[in-house]
């Protein structure tokens, strides 16, 4: 029986000692109530008004990187929404009021300025509401104003590579979604007299099962393109230094006439998001193309 | 430093509330307006173009 009261007692013990400490606790706290009614003023030396300073100077420094982040990805998206439609604005009074079109006779020249927009392209997949006005040049100041053409490259419907870049991250980001593409995405090029289809080339990967992909109506008119386009393919992600994407004849270097020559499209963005380390490529080929006429629009055009 | 320029805003409470928001407004316009769109093309995340 000894040994339960033995237990008992170091309990009592611990409770008084317990009220001990509850006593001095509240003495404690009485004599921090009377420091914060009489604060000692704190030493306003040099050295803390230097760290006071830079901890300022810190934050501020973080509050303005936000800023510019917010800037980058949603301001600049405004600037360029009005630039886009001021260029796009240009370009229908221009369509609407030069007649070459009407003369069948006549060839159809661009008038091509730095900056101006000169012809339309659609992504159908992206949804109906993804059109830019594509402006002459790759200049930082016609890329925001919307996707730009490759100055010297082909023109649309042309044999060659009619090359495009634009952003892909603020400034409108035309070219944001360009990883999606699939093969034989449409991508629509309106110009003043006519409609071109393009169609996203065959993937790397893709070339050898394509009769199977070919049943997909979409794919019909797409096929690998043999030789010197063997490198061609539908993506490449490269190196921002290889201009050869953009050339004729992607990566070939030897001269091919112009009447052997696919008519390619080209567009190029960064890559991976927010970098510049290397350079997203998409290459397409032309499918098809229709003259313009009032109330007409391609039916590629209503693929989702 | 912040401390230094809210000691130095003239005038009553309301007033000096006031003061701040336009002030930092001000600052937040020169960032967006003159600063940010001079830096960015500095910056090299995004071109998107290759040599031709």
């Amino acid at each position: 029986m000894d040994p339960p009261t033995e237990v008992i007692a170091p309990v009592d013990d611990y409770d008084d000692e317990y009220e001990d400490y509850d006593d001095e606790y509240y003495e404690d706290d009485d004599y921090y109530d009377d420091e914060d009614e009489q604060p000692a003023p704190p030493p306003d030396s040099t050295a803390r008004k230097t760290v006071r300073t830079i901890g300022e100077l810190l934050i501020t420094a973080g509050l303005v990187i936000l800023l510019f982040v917010v800037y980058e990805v949603y301001v600049t998206d405004l600037i360029s929404a009005g630039k886009q439609d001021d260029a796009t604005q240009a370009l229908d009074d221009q369509w609407s009021s030069n007649t070459v079109a009407t003369d069948p006779q006549r060839e159809v020249k661009y008038d091509l300025l730095d900056g101006q927009a000169f012809a339309k392209m659609y992504i159908p997949v992206f949804g109906p509401d993804y059109k830019f006005s594509v402006v002459e040049g790759t200049t930082d100041k016609d890329l925001e104003i919307g996707p730009g053409h490759y100055k010297g490259t082909a023109l649309p419907g042309e044999p060659g590579n009619f090359s495009v870049a634009g952003h892909r991250v603020g400034k409108g980001a035309p070219f944001n979604d360009l990883d999606l593409l699939n093969s034989c995405d449409a991508i629509v090029v309106e110009t003043q007299t006519q409609w071109f289809v393009y169609r996203v080339l065959p993937m790397a990967g893709e070339a050898a099962g394509w009769a199977e992909k070919q049943a997909n109506p979409k794919c019909a008119k797409v096929s690998p393109l043999g030789a010197p386009y063997d490198k061609t393919v539908g993506q490449e992600i490269v190196l921002p230094t290889q201009g050869e994407v953009i050339s004729q004849v992607p990566h070939f270097t030897g001269e091919v006439p112009a009447a052997q020559q696919a008519a390619l499209m080209t567009l190029t963005t960064c890559h991976p998001r927010f970098s510049d380390r290397q350079r997203l490529i998409v290459h397409a080929v032309l499918t098809m193309s229709y003259p313009k006429a009032p109330d007409f629009v391609p039916e590629e055009m209503k693929e989702s | 430093m912040y401390p230094w320029i809210w000691r130095h805003l003239p005038g009553p409470l309301p007033v000096r509330i006031l003061e701040a928001v336009v002030l930092v407004a001000g600052v937040v316009a020169l960032l967006m307006f003159v600063v940010f769109p001079w830096a960015e093309p500095k910056l090299p995340f995004n071109n998107v173009t290759t040599p031709q």
